[in-house]
């Protein structure tokens, strides 16, 4: 065991895991990856291309190397990094990428095949023979591709959204983070602190700094505490921002029982949208590395992730043997102190810079760099390169510093390019970051404990200035201030490979390589690399790599530049993305007023949009749909139909100008409809295409009902409140939509009016009183408000009847009783298909935004006499010269089907665009006349009457012969709808 | 996005549709082709200020322009375009 | 009267309730609503029309702000009758429009003062709670579904939805409010 001393770990209680099969156990407060170093596990992974032998790098979320799948069955969850998984009793974590044993794994033969997998090899093989990309090279990479695997199996835990509102969001509890959210706290202010931690600290968690003479975490308590206390601060732990949007809008995830064995009846995670009107990110900084030859082996990992294992999990860096630190600044002699405090033996401080000074008991190594690495399973030495010549120190952890990057991401998320400081050698936040988003701290390049206290402080100040509140005093606590001295040494040059981003194994030849293909400028060398494009985004890589390309081109660093960076700061899954619900629930459902009379009567559902519409009714005995829908289409023209039709969209227009306004609206004329009759209505685009039809009705003198399409409802709504509000401002016309409000049935079939008769009070149906395409308010069934409609889209004697929604379903019920010697039949939009294509009625097919009015057989109902939207243009040339307009099709072979999207050819023609004379837009099986039958456009069709035409599916590669017939098979005169 | 409703305050972008330039309000009533087609087809496509048409869909149903800029999505302000609507026809009458 | 049977919004003769911890979600099914849109020369109806964002009670009813010139009238206990016809009397010249059944509306609760309702509302809807007091009305949507929201008290709020979404509203809501407990 490597465990040490103290830490910030609960040894009252023991927590039992598992790692690839083996048992270990671990403390309430560790993470998997402290635990494993805690139990000398150092070997966690494998590498992305190479299956290099991999080990925990560092302590946060910018870990590389060490990702292992969580969890097992439906719950496992792939890549997820071991450093911040929480330890839970009973964990179960595998390694990933391997093939056989983690510690044999048979794929690391790619190791010795390296020269061929350099950066960009993709784009230089598997080319050759072309017909070996998709039945071999393709499924070859895929399955080699990514690092873990899905469950593939249904996710079965909950997930929430959530808004909030702030004045002040502060990103990050560290030392900057606590001091701006006490202070704006105490000012008032709504304050919001998310931390990615499971504890508040953020920095302080991992070091040995003293605030007001006492251990950091004191003080860290009791402004938790404080804030705990206020109720306008609100503190959201274990979450990650991952995302600034416009206008102070930021996305957050919460992790609420991701650190459970199970979440019992708690949601995993949470969204989080949050809306502040200021934030302060105090996001800290992580730490780059020194790539040198074979600086990839288990036990090499970051110098101030050593000392936080050591400080705050209490744990040598999984080893007992002495470890070495390589550094080219002060901060990694810190490390070598801080672990010398906690037990843990110091070989050496191996420090690049010659005129390094120590700074506690330790051997140091000045001028001296790490030139190479022993241990393939486990580090065991290093090679030193000193002033007086080459040595071996027996190791078994290395920590390397190489300087500290300033978490600038979410500063950039709004194209704000980060600037270079040439004496902290880092990048800083620059000006263009988002709107009221101020850094502060350590990622604002105020690194050391005093320096990040203040200015969180200042921060604060300056965000309470914005928002119009008085900042409180708050006394600064005493802290120790330190300077790093960092020097420009990036990497160690050598004729190994050495590696820069360890999670897709890019190594410094590569970026050399990538300089020789001249993908020099920073975006090229990324993509071609695909440095910094894991899942970790590059964290601990990204500088170092545009450092050595800026050596390599005798450029500065800024000169150079550094790609910026998006949303999100680390993965989010897609199942909080997703929210709540899932399966049915997934998005809402609109339902009829007879939706459940329609499942007792053995409807099958169709999704219409967000409706759910009877498709057809299943009698028992009847095995496929066809029956069902033939019967239903036979029952209508026979005897009585009934369909809800509530789904089309119902808009109420008044106003003393409602007239004028519809007039305008509609192609044809509205304004000189009369009261208690309906119009059949065409709705044109500006542009001169049809869009929508319905029908309107006059109910007074002031009051229409405007009917719309099912699919349309919404679009047509919003364009009468663009024409009320934006085109005609100065009529006098109000709208709302009713289509919910009221109950539609369809009562169709030659015995309709009997069968109306049945419910009507005292009202004159016959065809003199209430003749075809008139409306009336009544009641029915003993004193119900109702609405009537003579109208038809079947072809047949028929009416719509409209009751307030909730007697719907009693409605149909009487129908259908009331009308049982009459045959009535509940028919759904299968059958309602087949009776409009019969009857030759346009629908969605043919008003595909494609076509005109004159192409639908409907340019007379485009007016001349008025302005109205669509009008002029429908006369432009290019529509003028169509010649395409809507026929009936039937198969010459009865027993040929009509398939709707073929193309209409000449018999004989080729099948080209050139000879192309229109489409096929519906068809169904038409128990009238016997056959399949289809509506299309044919070039000049109406002249055409007779002729024998082809059409093509060259899809499925097949022709049929149909003849072009007029477009109503049923009741052409019409004789049956005036009756 | 937010965008200040001038009645209601600033309301989350996803309550609204988008159309598009506010010179749809501009409709030609000459009757002419060529003014309807400059009307429906050409449209400027400015790297800064532009005045735009929102629907407010999910809340009030008011129709505003937006002034925003297309390259920061600063939003500078909105109006009723009812209002401008309104105040475009007084000016021409 | 008719001898037909009515159902409510979700399906059942019966309106729905469910208590949830502090939270009781109680489909209503009783209360007639009606819009009200005011023509250019309507003159002043004798209930309150309030100014955007917010409701206000008169004589018994209610009218929330909808929109420029429009409001939604609340009529407790007018659910069977002409809701329209009974705001007309009281707003000659305006433009009245049935909307009782276009509606589905879910009457929420609670017994442990605001707080519950707060968390409640942070999980449905994005609003800014501070802007939502006692007293405000609002559209907005809660999971993709368009409603209108009355903060009728600290502890009490009204959601009218779409009626033909009752079902999905209904589940959005219920499992909201369970997840609080």
């Amino acid at each position: 065991m490597t465990r040490l001393q103290g830490g910030l770990i609960d040894r009252s209680r023991t927590l039992a895991f598992t790692f690839d099969g083996k048992r270990y156990q671990g403390h309430p407060g560790d993470t998997l990856a402290s635990a494993l170093l805690a139990n000398g596990v150092r070997l966690v992974g494998r590498s992305f291309k190479y299956h290099r032998p991999r080990g925990i790098v560092a302590a946060g979320s910018e870990e590389p190397n060490a990702l292992v799948t969580l969890r097992e069955g439906a719950r496992a969850e792939p890549n997820t990094r071991a450093t911040v998984a929480e330890l839970y009793d009973g964990l179960v974590a595998r390694s990933q990428n391997h093939v056989g044993p983690l510690n044999f794994d048979l794929l690391a033969v790619n190791d010795l095949l390296s020269p061929f997998f350099a950066a960009g090899f993709y784009y230089k093989t598997f080319m050759w023979p072309r017909a070996f990309w998709e039945k071999l090279y393709e499924p070859a990479i895929r399955r080699a591709a990514g690092l873990g695997e899905l469950s593939e199996l249904s996710d079965p835990d909950a997930y929430d959204r959530g808004y909030l509102h702030a004045d002040l969001l502060v990103i990050g509890a560290g030392p900057a983070g606590l001091m701006a959210a006490l202070a704006a706290g105490r000012a008032g202010a709504r304050v919001i602190l998310a931390d990615e931690d499971f504890r508040l600290g953020g920095r302080l968690l991992a070091e040995s700094d003293r605030i007001d003479g006492a251990p950091a975490m004191e003080w860290v308590d009791t402004v938790r505490a404080e804030l705990e206390s206020l109720p306008n601060v609100r503190i959201l732990p274990r979450t990650v921002v991952f995302g600034v949007y416009d206008h102070g809008i930021f996305g957050a995830v919460e992790r609420v029982s991701d650190h459970l064995a199970t979440p019992g009846g708690a949601v995993r995670q949470t969204l989080w949208r949050i809306t502040a009107k200021r934030a302060i990110l105090a996001a800290g900084a992580t730490e780059r590395h020194i790539p040198f030859a074979d600086n990839d082996r288990p036990g090499v990992m970051l110098a101030g992730a050593m000392r936080a294992y050591a400080n705050r999990w209490a744990t040598a860096p999984g080893t007992a043997a002495p470890v070495a630190i390589f550094t080219n600044n002060d901060d990694g002699h810190r490390t070598a102190s801080d672990l010398i405090a906690r037990g843990v033996p110091v070989a050496a401080v191996i420090d690049a810079r010659a005129g390094a000074q120590a700074q506690g008991e330790y051997r140091l190594m000045a001028g001296a760099q790490v030139v190479g690495t022993k241990g393939r399973l486990g580090l065991h030495s290093v090679s030193v390169e000193t002033p007086a010549g080459r040595e071996t120190l027996s190791v078994g952890a290395l920590g390397v510093a190489g300087g500290w990057n300033p978490n600038v991401h979410l500063a950039s998320h709004h194209r704000g390019r980060p600037v270079w400081d040439a004496d902290k050698l880092a990048f800083v936040p620059g000006a263009g970051g988002p709107e009221g988003l101020i850094a502060a701290g350590a990622c604002a390049g105020q690194g050391s404990t005093a320096e990040a206290l203040a200015d969180g402080l200042r921060a604060a100040g300056e965000a309470l200035a914005q928002l119009g509140l008085s900042a409180p005093t708050v006394p600064l606590p005493q802290a120790g201030t330190r300077q790093d001295n960092v020097a420009p040494i990036w990497h160690v040059p050598g004729k190994r490979r050495a590696w820069v981003d360890f999670q897709n194994d890019v190594t410094v030849k590569d970026i050399a390589l990538a300089h020789k293909e001249n993908m020099r400028p920073v975006e090229h060398l990324k993509r071609w690399t695909t440095l910094g494009m894991a899942t970790d985004q590059g964290k601990t890589a990204n500088v170092t790599a545009l450092a050595v390309m800026a050596e390599l081109t005798g450029k500065s660093i800024p000169e150079t530049g550094t790609t910026i960076f998006r949303p999100p700061y680390t993965g989010v899954s897609l199942g909080v993305l997703g929210g709540g619900d899932t399966g049915a629930h997934f998005r809402p459902r609109r339902l009829t007023p007879t939706h459940h009379w329609a499942k007792e009567n053995g409807a099958t559902f169709v999704e219409v949009g967000p409706w759910m519409r009877a498709q057809y009714f299943t009698r028992p005995g009847e095995t496929h749909w066809r029956q069902s829908v033939d019967r239903e289409v036979l029952a209508v023209r026979a005897g009585v139909g009934l369909c809800d039709v509530t789904t089309l969209g119902k808009v109420d227009v008044q106003g003393t100008d409602a007239g004028v306004f519809l007039d305008r609206l509609y192609a044809n004329a509205m304004a000189s409809l009369k009261v208690g009759m309906v119009r059949y209505g065409l709705m044109l685009r500006e542009d001169g295409i049809a869009y929508d039809d319905g029908t309107c009705a006059r109910l007074a003198e002031d009051h229409y009902v405007v009917t719309t399409t099912t699919a349309n409802a919404g679009p047509v709504y919003r364009n009468m409140e663009f024409a009320r509000q934006c085109l005609w401002p100065e009529l006098d016309v109000q709208l709302i939509s009713t289509t919910d409000a009221w109950a539609q049935i369809a009562v169709a079939g030659p015995k309709s009016r009997d069968l109306l008769t049945r419910l009507v009070d005292d009202f004159d149906l016959s065809n003199e009183v209430f003749p075809f395409m008139a409306c009336a308010p009544l009641t029915i069934c003993g004193g119900l408000r109702a609405r009537l409609f003579r109208i038809s889209f079947s072809g047949e004697l028929a009416y719509e009847l409209a009751v307030p929604a909730r007697y719907g379903h009693a409605l149909m019920a009487r129908l259908m009783e009331a009308g049982a010697d009459l045959g009535a039949t509940p028919y759904g939009t299968e059958a309602l298909g087949v009776l409009r294509i019969e009857k030759g009625h346009a629908a969605g097919a043919e008003l595909n935004g494609q076509t005109t009015g004159q192409m639908l057989g409907l340019g007379r109902m485009v007016s001349k006499k008025k302005d109205a939207i669509g009008n002029v243009m429908s006369r432009r040339e290019g529509l003028a010269a169509e010649t395409r307009i809507l026929v009936g099709l039937q198969p010459v072979d009865a027993s040929a089907v009509v398939v709707p999207g073929s193309h209409l050819f000449e018999q004989g023609a080729p099948r080209n665009l050139d000879h192309d004379q229109g489409w096929i837009t519906s068809a169904c099986h038409s128990p009238h006349v016997g056959s399949s039958i289809g509506l299309g456009f044919l070039r000049n069709g109406a002249e055409r009457m007779g002729e024998v035409i082809t059409a093509a599916n060259p899809l499925q590669g097949s022709e049929v012969a149909l003849r072009v017939v007029p477009s109503h098979f049923v009741d052409p005169e019409g004789g049956r709808l005036r009756d | 996005m937010l965008i200040p409703h001038p009645l209601l305050g600033l309301r989350d972008a996803q309550e609204f549709t988008y159309l598009g330039d506010a010179r749809l309000i501009e409709r030609p009533t000459s009757g002419d082709e060529a003014d309807l087609a400059e009307y429906v087809f050409q449209r400027d496509n400015p790297a800064g200020l532009h005045r735009e048409l929102w629907f407010h869909e999910q809340g009030d149903r008011s129709w505003l322009v937006v002034t925003r800029n297309t390259l920061t999505h600063e939003i500078l302000g909105a109006e009723l375009a009812r209002d401008v609507a309104l105040a475009r026809k007084e000016g021409t009458a | 009267m008719t001898d037909l049977s009515p159902l409510c919004a979700l399906g059942a003769p019966a309106p729905r309730r469910v208590s949830l911890g502090a939270l009781t979600l109680a489909e209503t099914p009783d209360c007639g609503l009606a819009s009200l849109a005011l023509r250019r020369d309507t003159p002043p109806p004798s209930l309150a029309l309030p100014e955007p964002g917010r409701w206000q009670e008169t004589d018994g009813v209610t009218a929330f702000w909808t929109g420029p010139g429009q409001w939604l009238v609340e009529m407790p206990g007018c659910a069977e009758v002409d809701a329209a016809a009974r705001l007309a009397e009281r707003a000659p010249g305006a433009s009245v429009t049935e909307q009782t059944d276009g509606w589905v509306l879910v009457e929420i609760t609670s017994t442990a003062g605001a707080a519950p309702v707060e968390r409640f509302l942070e999980r449905a809807v994005n609003l800014d709670l501070t802007r939502f007091a006692p007293g405000h009305a609002t559209r907005s949507t809660v999971e993709h579904l368009g409603v209108y929201l009355l903060r009728r008290a600290e502890d009490r709020l009204g959601i009218w939805g779409m009626r033909s979404a009752a079902e999905s509203l209904w589940h959005t809501l219920e499992t909201i409010a369970g997840r609080l407990e």
